[in-house]
């Protein structure tokens, strides 16, 4: 065994390529991702105003607006200009106060505000949406509240009367709703799955260049046993980096989360085994895994959820690591279950253990002859 | 070699080699399926509830009937305090939680007014949307109707009782996107994406596969044609292979941006002679990219890998997921390099947006200094590569 692991070490130590994929690679782009979506809390996003009124009440609205964190109006003259700020996507979303808007407001009419956001960019339109309505009714609570007192009602009745009933919305898990907290996790644990599987695969063609005496399945347990530190390590740069620098909150101790890294390794190391058994090419190895384990980030279940998806998607997304990774990280992270109750989820990665028959069988009958007399170019590539 | 035969040996080899024709062929067709699966109902719906009733009166259970008529909301169980609920919800299988007080109906029409809390699962931000999107507007129905109740006892007409609860109609409309849905949020950027990584791998692995001549299966002696790509000048190589490669590429993008995006909804506002006008600068920007990074690899195995990597913090970098004016500065100037980046976003603006060729001019000369620039570099590599062999 420690043989097998020494000629591990020194095929890592010649390959430039597998070396980069286990220390400076992974470690590049998960601080990229993460710059990338640094800016956390969408905020100060542009918002067109047409203010067709210019009355002292659509001046007090503006006003709120503008004091929203996430809209940051620019006034536009013209409707048309504005239409065409938010056809160039310059402008998340349109606010148009109508001409007399003021008047109708006074004497008792039903003046219409328009509001229009951009559908097309989800995240924003929505979060757009929901603040701007949010800062037009509170622009509007005073005018409600001088017509209550107008009317005769006191003052502490005026305000009940405005709101009989006051809400208290919490956002459980993700106080501020937090992208960085949201996204960030998902996606570095995607690119960690797609580290661990180019990882493997380039583990196991190096198989395809030379064939020392030893069995095959022995050959396999021991890169197995020699990338998975490797590889664990960086899932817990992933750790130190959520929890650690950015302190992202966490209810439970992130170490509990080991145990599913690990079954996490060997899933995506049994299914890139059968692949590299049944395919026994260098090139068609890595494609293959790539069209498999690429789309695995839309099938986590946290950006769209899972209990929306088809079956089809929801049976699909059975065969991928990740998601069962990232419900124990979720249990973790928000719900903080139990070290125990998190190994009890560690049963879901059992049938992954199925796909050992046909590797064992597999390797039973070695590799192809034709394949193993090719050599491997030793030109370090890229 | 004539450059139609340079073609034909260039498709040729394209098919016969199965790590591209992977990639190629089940690669496109297989991620048209796969990729929106996920999204194929558009929004979330019925997401489960748990309501802790602590008034249980008949003005509560109205409430909690009308959130369940919301079909954003489904009521999936009853907890008989906040400590269990919050069990519940660490059970995985509920998101969502409402409180009512001890009380709630009593304050209500003593006229002391009353606080209702919501809670959402903020872990996954769409079902958090969803469950306070219902419980607001089922919240607000019932405080209206209390209020009118109010209004009317004091003796208030009805039409004026109405009329002071809402003082404006605030019209808030979602544009470009109405139903608010998650295909056509994802799917017209990501199916560009698509095609632009696995031309790039294509690409990629063909000339890898030549210019390592490892003897590999397909890249030669299977079609018999083997070393054609030595025996052409260095820019008729590139020639053949940018038509072999955009020809297949026509084909495919017409698949996916014509059938796909027919097919699942996707909205598209240009025409056909706008939308040709703007994908050829992207098509041939891409092809030579691809074949200049190519010239970079002489393992078969590598292009796919680094393409793979590169995938999502394109996708991201691109601007229709997160936000431009969000992305750091620096990463946003560097991304321009990668034509897919101002491809999407333009595709965007043209198809989604309905802005018009006008507004998407920038991008489109963008795409064609890329274009040009790649083009030089991938003449200067095929070259170096000509002159190694």
């Amino acid at each position: 065994m420690r043989a097998l692991l020494r000629r591990e070490l020194t095929s890592l130590w010649q390959s430039p390529w597998q070396l980069a994929l286990v220390s400076w690679l992974p470690i590049l782009s998960m601080l990229a991702l993460w710059w990338l979506f640094s800016a956390a809390l969408p905020r100060q996003l542009p918002v067109a105003w047409v203010d067709l009124d210019n009355s002292s009440v659509s001046r007090e609205l503006g006003r709120h607006v503008a004091a929203s964190p996430v809209a940051s109006p620019e006034s536009f003259t013209h409707l048309d200009d504005a239409i065409a700020a938010m056809n160039r996507a310059e402008v998340y979303a349109l606010v148009v106060v109508p001409v007399g808007f003021s008047r109708e407001l006074m004497t008792g009419g039903d003046p219409t505000l328009d509001v229009r956001y951009n559908g097309q960019f989800l995240l924003v339109g929505k979060l757009l949406a929901a603040n701007l309505q949010l800062a037009i009714a509170d622009a509007m609570k005073p005018l409600a509240y001088t017509k209550q007192l107008a009317a005769g009602a006191s003052p502490h009745q005026a305000r009940v009367n405005m709101a009989p009933i006051e809400t208290q919305t919490t956002a459980l898990f993700n106080r501020n709703n937090n992208y960085v907290g949201f996204l960030v996790p998902p996606v570095l644990l995607a690119l960690w799955q797609l580290m661990a599987m180019l990882v493997f695969a380039n583990a196991l063609n190096r198989e395809l260049a030379d064939a020392p005496e030893t069995p095959l399945s022995a050959r396999l347990v021991a890169k197995f046993v020699f990338y998975t530190p490797l590889l664990l390590a960086q899932g817990l740069f992933i750790h130190a980096l959520l929890f650690g620098f950015l302190a992202l909150p966490v209810a439970g101790s992130p170490l509990w989360l080991v145990p599913a890294m690990l079954a996490t390794l060997l899933a995506i190391f049994l299914i890139v085994a059968l692949i590299f058994l049944i395919m026994q090419e260098a090139a068609r190895v890595v494609s293959f895994c790539t069209a498999l384990f690429a789309p695995a980030f839309a099938f986590m279940g946290v950006t769209f959820p899972v209990h929306d998806m088809p079956a089809a998607a929801q049976y699909w997304r059975l065969l991928m690591p990740s998601s069962h990774y990232i419900d124990s990280h979720i249990a973790l992270v928000s719900y903080g279950v139990s070290g125990t109750e998190l190994l009890l989820k560690l049963s879901s990665f059992v049938p992954f253990l199925l796909l050992l028959v046909p590797i064992y069988a597999l390797a039973g009958r070695g590799l192809r002859a034709s394949d193993m007399a090719k050599v491997v170019n030793e030109e370090p590539a890229l | 070699m004539s450059l139609l035969r340079l073609i034909l040996c260039e498709l040729k080899a394209i098919v016969s080699d199965k790590a591209i024709a992977v990639t190629l062929f089940g690669g496109v067709l297989f991620y048209a399926v796969l990729y929106p699966l996920p999204y194929l109902h558009q929004v979330p719906t019925e997401q489960a509830l748990v309501v802790v009733d602590l008034d249980n009166t008949s003005l509560s259970r109205t409430l909690v009937r009308h959130a369940d008529a919301s079909p954003k909301i489904r009521v999936a169980a009853g907890a008989g305090s906040v400590a269990e609920a919050k069990m519940l919800i660490a059970s995985g299988d509920f998101h969502g939680l409402l409180v009512i007080p001890l009380g709630f109906k009593r304050d209500l029409l003593l006229g002391k007014g009353a606080t209702l809390s919501y809670g959402g699962d903020a872990s996954y931000f769409l079902v958090y949307s969803a469950l306070v999107e219902g419980l607001v507007s089922a919240g607000m129905d019932a405080a209206k109707s209390v209020q009118l109740l109010g209004l009317l006892s004091r003796g208030e007409s009805f039409t004026g009782a109405t009329l002071s609860l809402a003082p404006m109609h605030l019209n808030a409309v979602p544009a470009y996107n109405p139903s608010l849905g998650y295909i056509p949020y994802v799917v017209p950027g990501l199916f560009l994406l698509i095609l632009h990584q696995t031309l790039l791998i294509g690409t990629g692995i063909l000339g890898a596969g030549q210019w390592g001549g490892s003897g590999q299966p397909g890249a030669k002696g299977e079609t018999g044609e083997s070393g054609y790509w030595t025996q052409v000048s260095p820019l008729k190589l590139l020639l053949g292979r940018s038509l072999a490669f955009g020809l297949l590429y026509l084909g495919f993008g017409g698949f996916y941006l014509g059938w796909c995006y027919h097919w699942y909804g996707v909205s598209v506002q240009s025409s056909l002679g706008q939308m040709l006008l703007f994908a050829l600068p992207f098509l041939l920007s891409t092809l030579f990219a691809g074949i200049a990074a190519s010239c970079l690899f002489s393992r078969r195995e590598l292009p796919t890998q680094v393409m793979l990597l590169a995938s999502m913090p394109i996708l991201f970098v691109s601007g229709f997921v997160w936000p431009l004016s969000l992305i750091p500065e620096p990463l946003v100037l560097v991304s321009k390099v990668i034509p897919a980046v101002p491809a999407i976003f333009g595709m965007l603006k043209l198809n989604q947006l309905g802005a018009g060729f006008a507004a998407v001019m920038n991008e489109w000369l963008i795409l064609w200094g890329l274009a040009a620039v790649y083009f030089v570099l991938a003449f200067a590599g095929l070259r170096w590569r000509r002159n190694r062999q």
